[in-house]
């Protein structure tokens, strides 16, 4: 447990209930965690450093989360990122695989559901 | 297809061939709406157990998706019968308009009352319209049993009216768009508001009412001429935390100037802080709400407040009082010096430390409306002005307080010339500490705690709780039940609800986290696990464990961190998502018309979405027999009514090969031989089933069922044509049965022929007389067997749904039949299912029955 490496972890998601019940939660397991609404400022921040995982919603004003995770993928290749969406139809899916993305889950979600996909994006990122 | 057909039923005082298929299909459809929309509903109401992530979005969402499921069914209800139910369109109209305005931040009021006793509050859950400071007082009196003052509410609906009446929010608005452009400052734009609503006429109706209630109060105490304290009890957005102080609150006010206090309570919401906290926080102008709180004063022999925490120093595990003698008010306000005494939060509550000052003035109620400040003796200034008793009294009801709400609680007292303690306002405590533990910290602390069980079982509250582990024996023993216990029990029997509001977090071998109980759970946030197996093996009476039923984990002994860093976060329940959910599901989930019978069960008396489709359900099933058989518009279905040894009262509309040819003559009667249909025969053969009823010790037999069977019936349904309410349309292959024996209702369909693919079983089963916790536990049995019968069951509360396919032909008709028998087994079982061993022992005598049928 104690080697454990500590997962940096960036949640985007227009709406702030998202972030505020996925951050203590998350935090309580270990994981640095950091919380955007606006996407505009959330990729100022993948400009400045990578995170281990993304989770970040689609819909959104301004930047929209497509593009938002095109551009973490281009920018770190080996940040794992998650999509979450309240608008889940098989395209968007469907694209957003082709786009390298992790895991796809439709909102609402079970908190248990979306720790279940991290803790495996998590055992990948640490077999590499 | 659907066009034809509409097109020739509005014909059909010409044309009077339509075919009953047709008009068929469309019952499905709506019974098919019907079962969607029910659904809908439940699963939304699940996403309120705090497991769930959900936006605004999907509240949105949901809203459309019931909206127009209920619209649809209201428009198949008015193709059968053209017209007859318009009015059901304006119901749904105003629930709807309802409920955008709730989605659009509109406060309404959920009565139309304007002014409420507080035992009311509490049982009717109506804070919306009490606002939060009445509530919590309602609730502490109500549900814990604490001493209040005499008090009463004036509700939102009141504050809406007044405003109306006088055209004020026309105005208001004016004055603040004016402020909003800059066109007026603040200052301004507030003193011209209040002073509107200052001189202000307050509504005769309301007036009325409010002198009633001062009336009463007044007839209660004849003896002395009671003084009332006015206070502001908003509603809205973060009202109760963040508004904290920024409301007008007049004490000590003759019953002559209520009205007078009250407007001033109700201008103070637009006092500059008020307005300035508004616009930097984007709390729309139409998101607050004022209600009132009235109380009477106490005569105070001593005043005080109580924390039950150290604001800043939580791990201190200590709670503060100040007190001074006298009235309250220049304590709250900081204005005199007040004795300060820090007592430890462990019972037996050791008094760690004591501070007592000079009091050399107290304020006092004189004669009049006036307070004056009187000298203390001298022998009483250098006194604390608490005994150690009193203290422990008082950290006993602080701490009771605080679990109820699971939140560390800044406490008004004040005690009584009789000695007794009287809580005048409880609100959440602002904890500012920096000792407090964050999410980042505790992943660590955590690590060293002793976990007794990890991830197992089902999370239907969350929360966090700390407490004693009392393991329920039996039944019993739920009046031994511990203030402040983990109660541990085999199974989630809505009985355990009598005791959540003693207990701190529940755990259960089994349960369903639709249940009863978990909505109680949920209403009371009561951290609860289910399904965690052995936990009555695991688990023993007096030991300290802490559940974190976030993160479905449960620890060896009390985790104080954990404690400390859940006072701190906001609930869950709190957010705005969660608060807007619950808003929008009074509109659609409450069912107020269960009596057909009731002079309100009609178009203009549904109340919610659900009394719609309640409404709906009833009427296609009426329709259809009207048109089938008591007048009969069609010649290519047959209908008679079953003429049976047990009066189950029900027409049988045959589509095509369900019974003999000619079955039906003059009497337009149908005996059970002559019906060919092999889904209806083996449902028929289950409800005549013989060893239903026999192999049972503490039951009745047949006789006596069907006999109080009738009762029921005959006590509820006074007319032969309420009586039709049964109905089965049948064919060679297909039934769809509903009926309504007593208050239940059944809805069976099912498919059957000898391609296993297309072959289906629906059932639904929900109501009942009894108690709800009869009923679920009914619903639980129901759910079992069929479980064991190979049908997918959901349950939620009392509502059962199963459902089985692809199953070859004879498997079909045993299932059928086992539904058969199942209706008449459990037609009375609510009343007899008493304890929930008897789910156990009720599925074994089923078990024996269909065993034994096998040999025979």
């Amino acid at each position: 447990m104690n080697e454990k490496r500590t997962l940096s972890i960036l949640i985007l998601d227009d709406e702030p209930i998202v972030s505020k019940r996925l951050k203590p939660s998350l935090e309580k397991r270990g994981y640095v965690v950091e919380t955007f609404t606006e996407s505009l400022e959330a990729l100022k921040r993948i400009k400045e450093r990578n995170f281990d995982i993304v989770i970040t919603d689609l819909k959104m004003e301004g930047v929209d989360g497509m593009e938002f995770l095109t551009e973490v993928k281009k920018r770190s290749p080996e940040t794992e990122v998650i999509v979450i969406t309240g608008f889940a139809t098989m395209e968007t899916a469907k694209e957003s695989f082709k786009k390298g993305v992790f895991d796809f889950l439709s909102k609402p979600f079970k908190l248990g559901e979306i720790t279940e996909i991290i803790e495996k994006a998590e055992e990948k990122i640490l077999s590499r | 297809m659907l066009r034809r057909w509409v097109n020739k039923i509005l014909g059909r005082e010409q044309e009077q061939r339509v075919s009953f298929q047709e008009i068929f299909t469309l019952f499905q459809e709506i019974l098919s709406l019907n079962n969607r929309t029910l659904d809908l509903i439940a699963e939304a109401n699940d996403k309120l157990s705090g497991d769930y992530i959900f936006d605004r979005h999907y509240i949105e969402t949901f809203q459309e998706e019931t909206a127009s499921l209920v619209h649809q069914l209201i428009y198949k209800l008015n193709l059968i019968s053209p017209g007859k139910y318009q009015e059901l369109n304006e119901s749904f109209h105003r629930i709807e308009s309802d409920i955008r305005q709730i989605l659009a931040g509109r406060l309404l009021c959920p009565t139309d009352r304007y002014v409420l006793d507080y035992k009311e509050i509490a049982e009717k859950h109506l804070g919306e319209a009490a606002g939060g400071k009445n509530t919590h007082l309602a609730e502490i009196m109500e549900f814990l049993g604490i001493t209040i003052p005499p008090s009463f509410a004036i509700t939102t609906a009141a504050y809406f009216h007044f405003l109306q009446e006088n055209g004020l929010p026309e105005k208001i608005e004016k004055i603040i768009d004016r402020w909003h452009h800059g066109e007026t400052g603040i200052g301004e734009a507030s003193k011209e508001i209040r002073s509107l609503i200052l001189a202000a006429r307050l509504p005769a109706d309301i007036r009325k009412e409010i002198d009633m209630y001062l009336d009463a109060i007044r007839q209660a105490h004849p003896e002395k001429k009671p003084y009332f304290a006015v206070r502001s009890s908003a509603v809205g957005e973060d009202s109760e935390f963040s508004y904290a102080g920024q409301y007008a609150s007049r004490l000590n006010v003759s019953r002559y100037r209520v009205i007078e206090a009250y407007r001033e309570v109700v201008a103070s919401v637009y006092s500059e802080r008020a307005m300035e906290y508004r616009q930097s926080k984007g709390v729309l102008e139409s998101e607050i709400a004022m209600a009132v709180a009235c109380q009477q004063v106490v005569k105070a022999r001593v005043s005080g407040v109580l924390y039950t925490y150290h604001p800043v120093h939580p791990e201190k595990e200590t709670m503060e009082i100040s007190s001074a003698w006298g009235l309250g008010a220049p304590i709250v306000s900081g204005r005199v010096l007040t004795d300060h005494f820090t007592v430890a939060r462990r019972a037996p509550h050791e008094i760690l430390e004591l501070k007592v000052v000079r009091k050399q003035t107290a304020l006092m109620p004189a004669g009049g409306e006036e307070k004056t400040e009187v000298p203390v003796p001298e022998e009483q200034q250098t006194i604390p002005s608490l005994t150690d008793e009193q203290l422990r009294r008082l950290a006993e009801i602080g701490l009771r307080i605080e679990k109820f709400y699971k939140k560390p609680q800044d406490i008004e007292f004040a005690i009584d010339e009789n000695d007794e303690i009287v809580i005048l306002q409880a609100r959440q405590l602002a904890m500012r500490g920096k000792t407090l533990p964050v999410a980042r910290e505790l992943a660590e602390i955590l690590e060293k705690y002793p976990v007794i069980s990890r991830g197992r079982g089902t999370v239907a509250q969350m929360g966090i709780a700390s407490g004693t582990v009392f393991v329920l024996e039996n039944d019993e023993d739920l009046d031994k039940v511990p203030q402040g216990a983990i109660l541990v029990a085999r199974y989630a029997s809505p009985r355990l609800a009598r005791v959540i509001r003693k207990v701190s977090g529940i755990i259960t071998d089994v349960g369903a986290v639709t249940g009863h109980l978990a909505t109680v759970a949920r209403e009371f946030r009561v951290p609860t696990i289910m399904n965690l197996e052995h936990a009555t093996e695991i688990f023993e009476t007096g030991e300290e464990v802490t559940i974190d039923a976030q993160e479905n984990i449960v620890y060896e002994g009390l985790v104080r961190e954990l404690y400390h860093f859940s006072l701190a976060e906001e609930d869950i329940e709190e957010t705005y998502e969660y608060r807007l959910l619950r808003r929008v599901l009074k509109k659609i989930e409450p069912l107020y018309l269960l009596d057909p019978k009731d002079p309100n069960f009609t178009p203009q008396g549904c109340r919610t979405l659900h009394d719609i489709i309640r409404f709906v359900h009833e009427k296609v099933v009426e329709e259809i027999i009207d048109y089938n058989y008591h007048h009969p518009h069609n010649m290519d279905a047959v209908s008679g009514k079953l003429d049976w040894k047990f009066p189950l009262d029900m027409v049988i509309i045959d589509m095509g090969g369900g019974l003999v040819p000619g079955a039906v003559g003059t009497g337009r009667k149908i005996v059970p031989e002559q019906i060919t249909s092999p889904p209806m025969r083996a449902l028929l053969d289950g409800i005549a089933h013989p060893g239903a009823w026999n192999n049972e010790p503490m039951s009745v037999d047949f006789g006596s069922f069907m006999s109080s069977l009738t009762r029921t019936m005959s006590a509820e349904t006074m007319s032969p044509r309420e009586l039709g309410q049964n109905l089965a349309v049948i064919s060679d292959c297909y039934i769809n049965v509903s009926l309504r024996l007593g208050y239940h209702f059944t809805v069976i369909d099912a498919y059957v022929v000898d391609n296993v693919k297309d072959n289906y079983a629906y059932f639904r089963f929900s109501g009942g007389v009894t108690d709800i916790s009869r009923r679920s536990r009914r619903a639980a049995f129901i759910g079992e067997a069929l479980a064991r019968h190979d049908f997918h069951v959901e349950l939620h509360e009392d509502l059962v749904e199963g459902r089985i396919k692809k199953m070859d032909r004879q498997g079909m008709l045993d299932r059928l039949n086992l539904l058969g028998i199942l209706i008449g087994f459990t037609r009375q079982l609510d009343v007899k299912m008493v304890t929930d061993e008897q789910i156990a022992y009720y599925i074994e005598k089923l078990q024996e029955l269909l065993e034994n049928d096998n040999h025979e």
